[in-house]
């Protein structure tokens, strides 16, 4: 059933690949303009439930991961698809996929917090769990957590040190 | 009548946890509810970056502080998959033990917040006493009373030690005596029903919407629990209820969360008869040359909020690249308590929060 399905996703929609593997993980690779399609049909075919958004910062391919996860509320299917697409990092834009699923709201906003990426036409982008501005965001890889603790905190002598 | 902004929480009376929802009331009435998470967010998915495969355990654990053990075994169950570990079949059996009781305490910590705000102050003492004495069994087990750092990938960390399984059976025992008493005093009491029937409901279909996980769906009736849909450890080798209701209120919320715990004390008591002896651990390499091949996956259980999930990715080196959890309060704290708080009491805050088992620290993570 699911390797049928994979077959149709394929033969409708371009530029998208996919593979199944062992364990039902559904993982496939599109482009951003095909997404909110991609997860109208899935909607559409009762995977009716958003379990994730996530970022993965590509720092190597100076490209942003951005995952989708989608599981069904149906009993006798296990299966979870992985849908990711690849964004640029330096003007990372993608339109929101709220209008689809609610629930993403907050994973949005997250995302837009700690990874910079600007989700268009959504409603409320305001902060959500920092309390202060950063250049770079700092779930990014170039954001290094151990020297900004040290400009922060100031480092702390080892005992016998302080000299 | 004039609008006028509240802000409940951090620092209130009905307020379990660092979490605030700043609401906009209009008499007694709430007309616009915004969550405001982040008076715990610590970082810990950009620290374990920065950490080996082995060290990550004290993090994981972390970020649920009422049930740590559903987060190692998540943990660890991603780590076993990207590194094709085996486990012993013995440690399968122990793992389900041990998360069964872990259900039980967080299930009763769960009971002592919604009593206790009720003001059922007799039933949050005794659920306080009995998820100690379940604390009991884990010092004894771990040498760890909150977080255990239990579980390792390839097995867990040591077998039982002498005469645990008739500790086990003791322990549950007293508490399963004291069903009635709870009966009694709080599930069966009319006040209770009173206070919490009809309060915070959500329909079906608003369930499946905005993406309901655990209790708050299965309160609608669908029968959804990771336990069934995708087994993990060795939960397709025992037979178990997943108990449901119809209304989607407060009421049935926590009526589901008494019998679950029922159901789980039950659950041990079959799991100890089948278990098997053997191995309790698969040796894993040195943790300081630990590589893992590169991939991503994500993987789920079932905590005793809902479904909890991490995707968690290696670069092939010895640290994980990225790790995220999916964890059952954050649709729940930010999604659906903001819809369901629209047109409620201010009253009913605390109870509808407490009903959806919103657990602050696993927002922020």
């Amino acid at each position: 059933m699911n390797k049928e399905l994979l077959t149709e996703i394929l033969a409708t929609f371009k530029k998208t690949q996919g593979y199944i593997e062992k364990d039902n993980r559904l993982f496939i690779e599109t482009k951003k303009e095909i997404v909110p399609a991609l997860l109208k049909y899935f909607k559409d075919k009762s995977f009716d439930r958003l379990a994730m958004v996530s970022c993965v910062d590509r720092i190597n391919e100076n490209k942003l991961e951005i995952i989708y996860i989608l599981t069904s509320f149906c009993l006798d299917n296990p299966l979870n698809i992985i849908l990711k697409i690849k964004i640029s990092r330096n003007e990372p834009e993608l339109d929101t996929v709220i209008p689809i699923f609610e629930n993403a709201e907050p994973y949005e906003r997250e995302i837009h917090e700690l990874f910079g990426v600007d989700f268009i036409g959504h409603p409320r982008l305001t902060p959500l769990f920092l309390e202060r501005e950063y250049e770079i965001p700092p779930f990014r890889k170039d954001f290094d957590m151990r020297k900004y603790s040290e400009e922060l905190f100031d480092s702390v002598p080892f005992v016998g040190d302080e000299k | 009548m004039r609008e006028l902004e509240l802000y409940f929480g951090p620092q209130h009376l009905g307020m379990v946890g660092n979490f605030s929802i700043t609401l906009s009331v209009e008499g007694d009435k709430i007309v616009n509810a915004a969550s405001n998470p982040g008076y715990l967010h610590r970082g810990f998915e950009k620290l374990m970056e920065y950490r080996t495969w082995s060290q990550n355990f004290p993090l994981v654990c972390r970020i649920n502080v009422i049930e740590p053990d559903s987060m190692e075994m998540v943990y660890a169950m991603a780590v076993e998959k990207l590194a094709n570990i085996e486990v012993p079949e013995r440690a399968e059996f122990i793992r389900s033990i041990y998360l069964e009781l872990a259900r039980i305490g967080s299930h009763l910590f769960g009971l002592w917040a919604y009593a206790n705000m009720l003001g059922f102050d007799t039933v949050a003492q005794w659920a306080m006493y009995h998820r100690d004495i379940i604390l009991d069994l884990f010092e004894e087990l771990t040498g760890a009373r909150v977080y255990h750092i239990y579980i390792n990938p390839g097995g867990v960390r040591r077998d039982f030690p002498k005469g645990f399984k008739e500790k086990i059976v003791k322990t549950l025992h007293s508490i399963g005596g004291c069903v009635p008493d709870y009966n009694n005093t709080f599930f069966e009491n009319r006040l209770f029903y009173e206070r919490a029937h009809r309060i915070g409901a959500i329909s079906q279909e608003e369930a499946i919407k905005y993406g309901a996980v655990g209790q708050p769906l299965r309160a609608t009736g669908i029968a959804h629990d990771i336990r069934k849909v995708e087994p993990y450890a060795v939960y397709d080798k025992v037979e178990f209820d997943v108990p449901i209701r119809e209304n989607g209120d407060a009421h049935s919320r926590i009526l589901i969360v008494r019998d679950e715990m029922i159901e789980s004390v039950h659950m041990i008591f079959k799991l100890l008869d089948m278990m098997p002896e053997g191995e309790v651990w698969n040796r894993t390499p040195n943790p300081f040359k630990w590589n893992i091949p590169e991939g991503e996956c994500y993987v789920r259980v079932e905590s005793s909020r809902g479904e909890l999930g991490l995707y968690l990715v290696s670069d092939g080196g010895d640290k994980p690249y990225r790790a995220h959890f999916r964890t059952p309060s954050y649709t729940h704290g930010l999604v659906i308590l903001e819809k369901v708080l629209r047109g409620a009491n201010i009253s009913d805050v605390g109870n509808i929060m407490i009903s959806l088992y919103v657990i602050a620290p696993e927002i922020d993570r």
